[in-house]
C-alpha cells in the first residue's frame, strides 16, 4: 500500500491552506513533496517521525518540565512536513520587514531622544509614558550606529484570502531562531536529497550575520573584542538556544555571576584573572539586566552594568527599552510611524486593533465580545489572552471587569482565522494552524533577513493558539529560490 | 576561559571517572558474590561507593541484587549512579558550547541509558552483569569520545586533572578499606580471591601477573596500586598525569597561584615517588594513605580557589 492520500485532505471552510487549493488541487509548491510523499510507506513516513523524536532527544534539544520533583523532559512537537513559502511571497515578506523594522528603529531613537513623534502629534505621549517598558533610563543614551533592534521576529500570519498581517514585533529578546536551524538539520535527514531537488534556500548564515553585526559593535577599537552571550543559566526554558547560538558563533556563554562591572567597564571572571566585555547580547529581560537600575532582586543580572552602557563602554543586544516599540497598545501606530519617518505605504498590514484605553473603541469591542481576541499589552507568549469565540459568557463577563480597571492594557482584534498547513498525524495529512517567525538581524550594513524562520503550529485541531507554551508545535520553513 | 566554566569541565569529568569506578567495582564483586560458598561480604563496597547512612547501608547488603539496584539508583544515596550522570550532564549542559557536541550526545545518552526500565528489570529480574556491562560501555564511549574530538587545551586540561584526582582518591579509598578490613580479619590476608578481586575491580589483575611471579600477597598489591607506574589506575600514575596536565594552565597572569599550587602537586608527587612499601608500613599504612588523600584535597581546594573563583 502506498503511502499519503491527498485526496482525503479536509481543508477548512474559509481559512486559506498553504498547500491546498480545491477540488483536490495543490499549489504549486508542494507538488514536489507530496510527489515524494506518496511513494512512501506509511510505515517507512512514521519511522520518519520516529527518527525526527530519537534526534531531538539524543541532542538534547529538550525542555524541561519540573512537576514532581523530578524534571521530566520533553521535545518540543515537530511536524516532520515543511510549510512552504514561494519566492515571491518572501519578497512581499522580506521587504516589508526591513521596511517596519526601519520606522520601529527610528522610532525608538525619536522617543528616547527629541520625541518629535510626540511633538507633531501622531502618537499621544500619555500612550507612550504609561507604558511599562518605557525606560527613563535609555533618555540620551547613545547607542552604537543608533541601532536598537538588532534581532527581531516579527509575527506573521494570513487571514482567509491569504493576505499577510503582522500580528506581533518581538523586538526584546525574541526566541526561537535555534529551531529554525535545528528544524532544517533534522529535515536534512528525514528527507534525503529533497531539499536541493526543491531548490530550497538555505538558513545556515544566521549566525554567522549575527557574529560579523556583533563584532561591529564593539565600542573598543581592538582587532579581538570580547563578544558574550549573556543567559540567565540552564533552567531557563530557552537555554538550549543560548548554547547553540554560543556555540555556532564560538562566543562565550556567560551568566549574570560571570561579570562585574568596575570603574564603569564590564569583566568576566575567567581562571587568568579579569577580562574586559564589549559586546553582550544578552538573553535577559530588561527588568532582570541591572538589579542597580532596575528589578533590586534579580540574581541574574550585573550590577552596575547600565552605567558601563551609558558610558559607552560596552555595547548591549538588543538595547535596553525597545518594550516601548512593541507594546501591543503602541503597535496599532506602527503604519503611522513608517509613514511619518519613511514617508512610505506599510507593505505589510497590521491586523485592526482597538485600544480600550479609547472609549468609543472600548464600547464597540464590548458590544462585539465574541469576534475578538483581547490580549494584555505587555504580556507575551499567548498568556492572559481572551478568545471571544471561544470563551463563555462568564469568562467575557470576568474579563470585562479585568479590562475595566485598567482599559489602558488591553487592546482587541478581530479574530483572524490564521491560515492552515498540512500535518502528518496519525498517518493522514490534516490541517492546522500556522503563524510564522522570520528572524531580521539589523547591522551597521543594514538588516538582513535569513529566508526561512520559523513556523509554529497550533497542534490541537481547530485551536488558534500556536504559542510553544500553550502546547503549540514547530514545522521547517522553506523558502523556495524559484 | 571563564571561571564558572572551567569549575563545571572538572566537576563533569569527576562525575564520570566516579561511575566508572562505581560500575566496575559492582561488577567484579557481583561477579565473585556468585561464586562463593560462604556469605559474600558488600560491606567494602558500599563503604567506598556510597554516600547512604548506615541504615540503608545494612538494608540492602545481604543481598546481591539490592546492592546492585541501592548504588545505581538510589536517589538517597548521593553517589549513586543516577545522581552522579545527573549531575555530569547537568555540569556539561551548562558547557555544552565548550565541549564537543558528540561528547556531549554521549553523556545525553548516557543519563538517558541510566533512566532507562529496561535497566532495572536486568537488575532485579535477570542477569545484573548485562546492565553493569551496558553502563560500562557508555562511560567507554564517552572516554573514547572524548579522546577523539575534544581540543588539546585549557579545557581539557582541566577535564584531565578532574580525571585524575577522582581515580587517585578511588584507588587509594579502595586500598585503604581492603586493608581495615584486615586487621579486622587477619585470614584474609592470605586469602587469594580477596587480593584478586581487588585487583580485577581496579583492572589490575593482568598487569599484576605478568609483574609478580610468586603468587598473591599484600606487598605486591601495594606496590602495584601505589608505585607502579604503567599501571594507569596506580597512584603514582594519576598523580602523573595530575602534574603534567596542570603545567599546561601555566599563564603569566597568575603565575603566583600557578606556582603554589605547582608546588603542591610536585611535593605530593614526591612523596609518593620516594616511598616505599617498607616505608610504608613503617609509617603505618593507613596513615600513609590518609596523608596522601589529604594532600589530594588540598589540590582540590586550591584549584578551586585560585581558578574556579569560590575562594
Amino acid at each position: 500500500m502506498i503511502g499519503i492520500n491527498v485526496n482525503n485532505y479536509k481543508n477548512v471552510l474559509n481559512t486559506w491552506d498553504e498547500m491546498y487549493v480545491h477540488d483536490g488541487n495543490l499549489r504549486g509548491q508542494y507538488h514536489e513533496i507530496i510527489n515524494y510523499l506518496k511513494k512512501e510507506s506509511l510505515s517507512d513516513l512514521n519511522k520518519k517521525e520516529e527518527l525526527a523524536k530519537r534526534l531531538f532527544m539524543s541532542q538534547g534539544i529538550t525542555f524541561t518540565v519540573y512537576d514532581s520533583g523530578e524534571g521530566i523532559e520533553k521535545i518540543f512537537p515537530f511536524d516532520i512536513i515543511p510549510r512552504i513559502i514561494t519566492s515571491l511571497e518572501w519578497s512581499l515578506i522580506e521587504n516589508g520587514i526591513k521596511q517596519r523594522l526601519k520606522a520601529l528603529n527610528l522610532f525608538l531613537k525619536d522617543v528616547y531622544n527629541s520625541q518629535f513623534i510626540i511633538k507633531d502629534g501622531v502618537i499621544p505621549a500619555a500612550l507612550i509614558y504609561s507604558c511599562p517598558h518605557f525606560l527613563r533610563e535609555m533618555y540620551q543614551l547613545n547607542v552604537p550606529h543608533d541601532i536598537y533592534i538588532h534581532i527581531a521576529g516579527i509575527d506573521l500570519i494570513r487571514d482567509y484570502d491569504g493576505t499577510f498581517y503582522v500580528l506581533e514585533d518581538n523586538l526584546r529578546t525574541p526566541s526561537g531562531v535555534s529551531y529554525m536551524l535545528e528544524n532544517r538539520e533534522i529535515t536534512k535527514r528525514l528527507f534525503p536529497d529533497l531539499i536541493p531537488r526543491c531548490k530550497v534556500r538555505s538558513v545556515t548564515e544566521y549566525p554567522s550575520i549575527l557574529y560579523k553585526n556583533l563584532l561591529a559593535l564593539s565600542p573598543r577599537a581592538v582587532s579581538n573584542p570580547t563578544i558574550v552571550l549573556l543567559s540567565p543559566g540552564m533552567y531557563n526554558s530557552a537555554y538550549y538556544e543560548h548554547t547553540t547560538l554560543a556555540r555556532l558563533m564560538g562566543v562565550e556563554l556567560v551568566e549574570g555571576r560571570d561579570l562585574i562591572v568596575r570603574d564603569q567597564k564590564v569583566f568576566m571572571k575567567t581562571t587568568t584573572g579579569m577580562q574586559q566585555v564589549d559586546v553582550i547580547y544578552r538573553r535577559v529581560d530588561d527588568d532582570f539586566i541591572d538589579p542597580l537600575a532596575f528589578n533590586p532582586n534579580s540574581a541574574l543580572g550585573v550590577a552596575g552594568l547600565m552605567s558601563a552602557y551609558r558610558k559607552g563602554n560596552v555595547a548591549i543586544i538588543n538595547a535596553v527599552g525597545n518594550g516601548v516599540a512593541d507594546d501591543k497598545a503602541i503597535y496599532s501606530y506602527v503604519p503611522e510611524m513608517i509613514r511619518y519617518y519613511l514617508n512610505e505605504e506599510p507593505l505589510l498590514k497590521n491586523v485592526p486593533t482597538y485600544r480600550l484605553g479609547n472609549a468609543d473603541e472600548k464600547e464597540y469591542v464590548f458590544s462585539n465580545m465574541h469576534k475578538m481576541v483581547i490580549k494584555k499589552t505587555n504580556e507575551s507568549g499567548g498568556y492572559g489572552m481572551l478568545m471571544g469565540h471561544a470563551a463563555s459568557e462568564l469568562e467575557i463577563e470576568n474579563y470585562k471587569k479585568e479590562i475595566l480597571k485598567d482599559p489602558r492594557n488591553f487592546i482587541a482584534q478581530p479574530t483572524i482565522s490564521l491560515s492552515t498547513a498540512p500535518c502528518y498525524m496519525d498517518g493522514v495529512l490534516q490541517p492546522r494552524r500556522v503563524d510564522l517567525r522570520p528572524y531580521a538581524l539589523y547591522g551597521p550594513d543594514g538588516i538582513s533577513i535569513v529566508p526561512g524562520g520559523l513556523t509554529r503550529v497550533a497542534l490541537k485541531e481547530g485551536s488558534l493558539v500556536v504559542n510553544s507554551s500553550q502546547g503549540g508545535g514547530s514545522k521547517d520553513t522553506w523558502v523556495l529560490s524559484s | 576561559m571563564l571561571s564558572r566554566v572551567a569549575s563545571s569541565l572538572y566537576w563533569l569529568s569527576r562525575y564520570v571517572e566516579r561511575s566508572d569506578g562505581i560500575l566496575r567495582m559492582l561488577k567484579i564483586n557481583y561477579a565473585s558474590s556468585q561464586d562463593t560458598i560462604h556469605e559474600f561480604t558488600w560491606d567494602p563496597v558500599i563503604r567506598i561507593s556510597s554516600g547512604g547512612n548506615e541504615k540503608e547501608i545494612s538494608a540492602v547488603k545481604n543481598d546481591s541484587r539490592s546492592v546492585v539496584e541501592y548504588l545505581l539508583f538510589n536517589r538517597d544515596n548521593p553517589n549513586s549512579i543516577i545522581n552522579i550522570i545527573t549531575l555530569a550532564r547537568e555540569n556539561a549542559r551548562s558547557v555544552q558550547e565548550h565541549i564537543a557536541k558528540d561528547l556531549w550526545q554521549c553523556l545525553n545518552e548516557y543519563y538517558h541509558t541510566v533512566k532507562d526500565p529496561k535497566l532495572l528489570w536486568h537488575i532485579q529480574k535477570d542477569d545484573p552483569i548485562t546492565a553493569l556491562d551496558i553502563l560500562i560501555k557508555q562511560v567507554m564511549l564517552y572516554y573514547g569520545t572524548a579522546d577523539s574530538t575534544m581540543e588539546r587545551g585549557e579545557i581539557r586540561s582541566f577535564m584531565s586533572i578532574g580525571k585524575y584526582l577522582e581515580r587517585s582518591i578511588q584507588s587509594i579509598d579502595t586500598l585503604d578499606i581492603k586493608f581495615i578490613s584486615i586487621s579486622d580479619n587477619p585470614d584474609l590476608l592470605t586469602d587469594t580471591s580477596y587480593w584478586k578481586h581487588l585487583l580485577l575491580s581496579l583492572g589490575g589483575y593482568e598487569l599484576y601477573l605478568k609483574s609478580y611471579r610468586e603468587g598473591f600477597g599484600a606487598e605486591n598489591v601495594l606496590e602495584l596500586v601505589m608505585l607502579n607506574k604503567d599501571f594507569p589506575r596506580s597512584a603514582i600514575y594519576s598523580v602523573n598525569n595530575i602534574h603534567r596536565y596542570f603545567e599546561r594552565l601555566k599563564s603569566e597572569k597568575n603565575i603566583d597561584h600557578y606556582n603554589n599550587l605547582l608546588f603542591n602537586i610536585g611535593r605530593l608527587n614526591s612523596s609518593i615517588t620516594y616511598s616505599s612499601v617498607y616505608s610504608m608500613k613503617e609509617e603505618g599504612l593507613h596513615q600513609y594513605l590518609v596523608n596522601i588523600k589529604n594532600e589530594l584535597y588540598t589540590i582540590g581546594n586550591l584549584l578551586n580557589e585560585y581558578y574556579f573563583a569560590n575562594s
